[in-house]
């Protein structure tokens, strides 16, 4: 098994930081954009285009709520993307153990 | 990236979330242990030479009230902090469970006035009520609420709490100070050890993703 088998959605520093943060919330909960941004300290447009393409992939849902400045966004682990994450960490096992 | 890095940027996210995420930080356990051992003490050496025994004076009353609104204070600025952003289930459910934890306390209180205010038993009997009696009760409803949830490690605690309230009511009403302080003092430090052993031991551990 090479490194290729990994999800390469996910297999991205900036993706997988996104992914893992998200998975350490329960299900049903949901974290705001900017308190995202503040855990993993990226910039708010670095973090906008890593979660829209883990939101097209179906891995991670975002909502919005209120209008104007005082709007939220909230992003939240799918249950897909709970499985990818969980093929991804089993992948990244088998790889470290195989080495 | 390497499959080395990438376990190791998993391991490490994962941790660092679950410890800013978690407002049990062992600092606030600290905190509450300090406060409890002082709270307590005070309380104690104020009733410790007290014959006929006649309940705690108003003074130490309200440090000890005092220092208990410090505990509740200090554990809802680390919640509001760490729970910053976080929106959903687990925070209805939370609130849910303060306001039963609450509405508990309120009629516990009202039960424990009604008895004081009957004035069949004296003061010893009524004090050791009030401090054990409501150690038990948070410890039964905490327990509850844990067994719901199939927290068992954290209903195994309720267990200690349940244990100092008893030794404390056979110390009868003035050493029962001193055993409910030091028991809960020491309970809390154990949590505390834990606490920082368990995020020790996140930091080092490989692929772990929890989901």
């Amino acid at each position: 098994m090479t490194a290729e088998a990994l999800d390469p959605l996910i297999h991205v520093p900036a993706r997988l930081q996104i992914m893992a943060a998200l998975a350490t919330l329960p299900d049903g909960d949901q974290l705001s954009f900017t308190r995202l941004q503040d855990m993993l300290e990226l910039t708010p447009g670095n973090l906008i285009t890593h979660l829209r393409k883990l939101e097209e992939a179906g891995y991670l849902a975002t909502s919005k709520t209120g209008s104007g400045p005082a709007s939220r966004t909230s992003v939240a682990l799918t249950a897909d993307g709970r499985h990818a994450l969980d093929i991804y960490a089993t992948t990244l096992r088998g790889l470290l153990n195989g080495v | 990236m390497e499959p080395g890095e990438a376990a190791r940027l998993l391991a490490q996210t994962q941790a660092d979330s679950r410890r800013s995420l978690d407002f049990r930080a062992p600092w606030v356990s600290l905190v509450a242990a300090g406060v409890v051992l002082v709270g307590f003490g005070i309380v104690w050496l104020n009733v410790r030479n007290q014959h006929p025994f006649s309940g705690p004076s108003p003074v130490s009353l309200v440090v000890f009230y005092g220092l208990i609104a410090l505990r509740i204070a200090t554990v809802i600025y680390a919640r509001a902090r760490a729970r910053a952003g976080v929106s959903g289930h687990s925070v209805t459910v939370q609130r849910q469970e303060a306001m039963v934890m609450a509405a508990v306390l309120l009629v516990w209180y009202v039960v424990l006035i009604a008895i004081a205010g009957s004035g069949q038993h004296g003061a010893g009997f009524d004090w050791s009520l009030g401090l054990s009696g409501t150690l038990i009760v948070l410890a039964v409803v905490w327990a509850g609420r844990c067994a719901i949830h199939n927290n068992w490690r954290e209903l195994a605690l309720t267990v200690p709490v349940a244990v100092i309230a008893v030794v404390g009511a056979i110390a009868g009403p003035r050493g029962m100070w001193l055993v409910d302080g030091v028991g809960l003092c020491v309970l809390l430090l154990v949590i505390a050890a834990f606490g920082s052993r368990r995020r020790r031991g996140t930091r080092t551990r490989l692929v772990r993703t929890g989901a």
